[in-house]
């Protein structure tokens, strides 16, 4: 499998006021396409902050960012935000969907970035909303309908376009068990059937299961990796 | 453009404060559209008025008289292609409130002077042989319901009979109308010699002479042959275009625009302060929105350019609306006789879509610029 | 016991504490209150101003004879024969040396030069004697001196030198052939004989061609108020075709014709100010719905919902409040004491100065009121209809 991220020597970290908060001094990681990596870690390790430096949302302050042989970090805003549309999606813990579109627009946002033909977003529309099993719900708007609902209109958002890579921050953090593990499934299914390379940041050691393997965050240093069969 | 969609779920998400703002701003269209529609009527006066002619009146004040002789010394002149001369008559209708706008005139001069004013053929020969003939402008014989054929008293609040009566009575012989749609068409005319030959102040004065040139770039030569042949004479005259004699007719009352203006600058100025300050807020309330639209690969140029669109369409919709009604209130406005003939032109309508657009991006910058800026983590992390 | 009282007051307290979070927004409202209330109260003080200057100008202890049917003094003739019978009538006042006491006067039109426009304009040239100026109560010769009978001599009001130019103490005047020397000016107390140039009466006939004719004649009354025995001696001789009045009565009715300004200043405020309505609706709902976690909360622990809603209704009606007077402020600052001229009834200029009464102040207020009240009503009811749940629900 060929590498799908680099990072090299990244460092990171914020300032506030007077304070330098360091949150990474030297991290090195590379993950392979296809790759389901679960981050884990206590409040506060960086795992937001990771994950937002791998899809071009936050730079590093220093070191470098790989995403298939193109380096990431030091590109610009406007062209950051075209790779994001051709090769990211995000799953976001609270959903993020527009209140004011049903479904359907929804899951069509990131069509608008491309090309396409209105009659070919819809048809690719349909396609995502079939996968996460709402093809009939398309017509409905976000408050009507529950949280794993509304998450899988996330789902069916971020894959939309048809990107390499998915990135979920705690995705299933404001679900039920049922409803969690039946995304954690989705997720699964995305990443063994259509080789989506998947990071997931999560809290739940349950949903780190479904990953490929997880890497735990502590004061900004990988204390532990292991490898799930 | 494949994000109108969203714009428009964007502006329509809270119909209660679209309908606010949009009654706000439409309320100020309304009001700019009817007050420079007015202003306009009121400047049509000036701006009708043709530039070859003349107006001849006393260098007292245009109230105080002169000599009918001076219509003979006045033709002899050169350069001067027609004559006529008008006496203000102070009409009025059954009652002293009903002001009718009458001038005694001399019919054959005065339609070639005034060729702006349209008879027909029949009826500007009815006017020439009736002496008792009147004939009436268009509005007036809407208003009072005259038609050719009557016989109607005016008074006048001047003048008066032998027999101290301050009623004369004529027959209606025609209704003109105007070239132009603004045209004044509130006014009656009669002839002069049955007014001379009635009444009793003294006879043989005019009110002041209207003079066509034979080309408008004669006009100061003119002036200066007629004002020169009468000077030193106990009465004196003072010639000037037509054009500014109006104008200086209206800027007795005062100056009408800066009024109006003021009013119009008043209504923007509110409906600038609370539209922008709504699309400041409401794009502030979409701070996490947005901050996921760029993570999704929206380029913050492209969302820039969504807000704006928003309170261009904003602004757009409501003032349209505004204009729209403004051109019904117009209608009802013309139902009123004393009021000039208001026109909602072409010009006024761009004029007004010019400012929307301005009002559109004025309010719409500061929320555009906000969310152009805005950083994507403090946005997500802002919810 | 927590009072009703007691929790409106805690609510309103908690309301403009949060003020300053919602600053922009209840500026907004503010703004849009006060220049609706500035709009209004220019227009009423200019008609108030118009008004004032022309009741100023009618006096109750004298009479004014005019042409029947001539509804202004410039459209009036009444011959010397008419003046000498209407001079016996009953009731007129007699003069120390037991003549009656009236004053036959002309009233002719002349140009002068408006200083803010530079247009020709209509100036009323008043022909008049000795006995017009005792006639009238406030006449006062503030600078120079009075004109001489029998020469081209003129004195002009304080109105007309403050708005026309060329008539300055000194000054030269042409008007046809005749030349007329400025010797003074006169105040008559701010009324709209200020807007006059006054000269003898005979050489105002001879200038323009009057003969013997006048146009009013000014009687002054034995008793205030009373022209019945005039008036009927006037009814019941054939040679008399006249109006008589007293001059307040006269001028009264003129003072209307700025009415129309007063219909376009309410007409014009009140669309502006449901312009404003919307502004202050607007801000009222935002702040309910930035608030309304913090209401809810005080409902749980068990405020009643009046509170909640007076508390919402006071915030709007202090913003409006704070708009109306600084709307009238403003309107104070720049337009009380603002002196112009414009076309009066009688075809000629009247200076007037803009008045913002107290009373005209009140109606400011009020509608300030008004856009507060109605635009915090709404809002308000929403506040009270909060269901306490919002309290427990996460602010999405
Ligand atoms: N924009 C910022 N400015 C300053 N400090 C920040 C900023 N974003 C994150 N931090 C700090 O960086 C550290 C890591 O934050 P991050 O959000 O990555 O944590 P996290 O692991 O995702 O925590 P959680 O599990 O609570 O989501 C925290 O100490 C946080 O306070
Ligand atoms: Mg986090």
């Amino acid at each position: 499998m060929s590498v799908l991220f680099e990072l090299k020597n990244v460092v990171k970290g914020f300032v506030k006021g007077k304070e330098k908060i360091s949150i990474f001094e030297d991290l090195n990681m590379t993950i392979e396409e296809g790759d389901f990596v679960a981050i884990m870690g206590p409040s506060g390790s960086g795992k937001t902050t990771l994950l937002n430096m791998l899809g071009g949302v936050d730079q590093p302050t220093g070191g470098e960012v790989w995403f298939d042989g193109e380096r990431i970090d030091s590109l610009s805003e406007g062209n950051l935000a075209k790779w994001r549309a051709n090769n990211v999606g995000f799953i976001f813990q609270f959903y993020n969907l527009m209140p004011m579109l049903n479904a359907a627009r929804n899951v069509e946002l990131p069509l608008l970035l491309t090309k396409l033909s209105g009659k070919q977003r819809k048809k690719n529309v349909e396609t995502a909303l079939t996968l996460v099993e709402l093809a009939d719900r398309a017509k409905h708007m976000p408050s009507e309908m529950s949280g794993g609902q509304q998450q899988r209109v996330a789902i069916a958002r971020a894959i939309v376009s048809d990107p390499k890579l998915l990135l979920c921050d705690e995705p299933t953090g404001d679900l039920d068990r049922a409803t969690a593990d039946e995304i954690l499934r989705m997720l699964q299914l995305l990443n063994q059937k259509f080789n989506k390379t998947i990071v997931m940041v999560t809290h739940d050691p349950a949903a780190a299961k479904y990953a490929k393997r997880t890497i735990h965050l502590d004061k900004g240093e990988f204390v532990e990796e292991e490898l799930v069969a | 453009m494949k994000d109108l969609f969203l714009v428009f779920k964007n502006l329509t998400r809270k119909p209660l404060r679209l309908f606010l703002t949009m009654f706000a701003t439409f309320v100020a269209f309304l009001i700019y559209g009817t007050l420079t529609t007015f202003e306009d009527a009121i400047d049509a006066g000036v701006e009708l008025s043709a530039d070859d002619r003349l107006v001849v009146v006393n260098k007292i004040n245009f109230t105080q008289p002169l000599p009918i002789s001076y219509v003979n010394r006045v033709e002899a002149l050169s350069n001067i292609t027609g004559v006529t001369h008008l006496n203000w008559f102070g009409g009025y209708y059954q009652d002293p409130q009903q002001q009718v706008i009458t001038f005694a005139a001399d019919p054959e001069s005065f339609l070639t002077v005034y060729n702006e004013l349209l008879l027909s053929d029949e009826e500007r020969t009815a006017w020439l042989q009736n002496r008792q003939g009147l004939i009436v402008g268009e509005a007036l014989a809407d208003q009072y319901g005259w038609k050719v054929g009557d016989r109607i008293p005016l008074n006048s609040n001047i003048f008066s009979q032998a027999d101290g009566s301050s009623a004369w009575e004529f027959d209606v012989v025609g209704v003109f109308t105007g070239t132009d749609e603004q045209a004044n068409t509130a006014a009656t005319y009669f002839h002069y010699d049955y007014f001379n030959e009635t009444q009793t102040f003294g006879r043989d004065y005019i009110g002041f002479m209207g003079v066509r040139t034979s080309d408008p770039q004669l006009n100061e030569q003119v002036i200066k042959s007629i004002d020169d042949m009468f000077a030193n004479t106990p009465f004196e005259t003072e010639t000037v275009p037509e054009k500014t004699f109006n104008k200086a007719f209206i800027e007795q009352i005062g100056n009408l625009s800066l009024i109006l203006g003021a009013v119009v600058f008043a209504a923007f100025f509110i409906i600038l302060v609370i539209v922008g300050n709504s699309m400041v807020l409401a794009v502030r309330e979409r701070t996490g929105e947005i901050g996921v639209l760029k993570t999704l690969g929206f380029r913050s140029e492209r969302i820039f350019v969504m807000v704006l669109a928003e309170s261009l369409l904003l602004a757009i919709a409501s003032g349209a609306l505004g204009l729209f009604v403004t051109s019904l209130v117009v209608n009802i406005l013309n139902s009123i006789p004393q009021l000039p003939v208001m026109v909602l032109s072409t010009d006024i309508i761009l004029q007004a879509f010019g400012i929307m657009v301005l009002l559109g991006l004025i309010t719409g910058i500061i929320p555009a610029v906000n969310a152009l800026r805005l950083n994507i983590i403090t946005a997500l992390s802002r919810q | 016991m927590f009072g009703l009282f007691s929790q409106i007051g805690t609510v309103i307290v908690m309301n403009i504490r949060s003020l300053p979070q919602r600053l922009w927004m209840s500026l907004a409202a503010v703004l849009a209150v006060s220049v609706v209330v500035a709009v209004l109260l220019s227009f009423l003080s200019m008609s108030n101003g118009f008004a004032s200057t022309l009741d100023g100008t009618g006096s109750d202890s004298v009479a004014i004879v005019t042409r029947s049917g001539s509804q202004s003094e410039l459209n009036s003739v009444i011959s010397r024969d008419s003046v000498n019978i209407v001079s016996t009538a009953p009731g007129i006042a007699t003069t120390t040396d037991g003549q009656p006491f009236y004053s036959a006067e002309l009233y002719v039109v002349v140009d002068g030069i408006k200083k803010s426009s530079g247009t020709e304009v209509n100036i009323p040239m008043r022909g008049i004697s000795r006995t017009g100026f005792e006639l009238r109560d406030k006449v006062e010769i503030v600078e120079g001196r009075v004109f001489e009978p029998g020469t081209n001599e003129l004195i002009v009001g304080q109105g007309v030198l403050g708005q026309f130019d060329g008539f300055d103490l000194g000054q030269e005047v042409t008007f046809g052939k005749t030349r007329w020397s400025v010797v003074g000016v006169f105040s008559t107390g701010g009324s709209a004989f200020e807007s006059e140039l006054w000269a003898d009466a005979r050489m105002v006939q001879d200038l323009f061609n009057r003969g013997n004719s006048f146009q009013t004649m000014r009687i002054r009354l034995a008793e205030p108020g009373n022209v019945d025995g005039i008036r009927e001696m006037i009814e019941n001789d054939p040679r008399l075709i006249l109006d008589v009045d007293t001059e307040s009565d006269y001028f009264a009715t003129q003072g209307e014709a700025l009415q129309g300004i007063v219909f376009f200043g309410w007409g014009i405020s009140i669309v502006m100010g449901l312009g404003a309505l919307a502004g202050a609706l607007n801000t009222m709902y935002t702040s309910v719905a930035s608030r309304s976690a913090e209401i809810a909360t005080l409902r749980a622990i068990g405020f009643s919902n009046l509170s909640a809603f007076f508390g919402t209704l006071s915030e709007s009606i202090l913003l409006s409040l704070v708009g109306g007077v600084v709307g009238a402020l403003v309107s104070y600052l720049f337009m009380d004491g603002l002196t112009t001229a414009t076309m009066g009834p009688g075809f000629t200029q009247v200076v007037f100065t803009f008045e913002l009464s107290p009373a005209l102040f009140q109606n400011g207020i009020m509608l300030a009121l008004l856009i507060g009240l109605v635009g915090g009503f709404f809002p308000a009811w929403r506040a009270a209809r909060l269901p306490v749940i919002t309290a427990f629900q996460k602010a999405t």
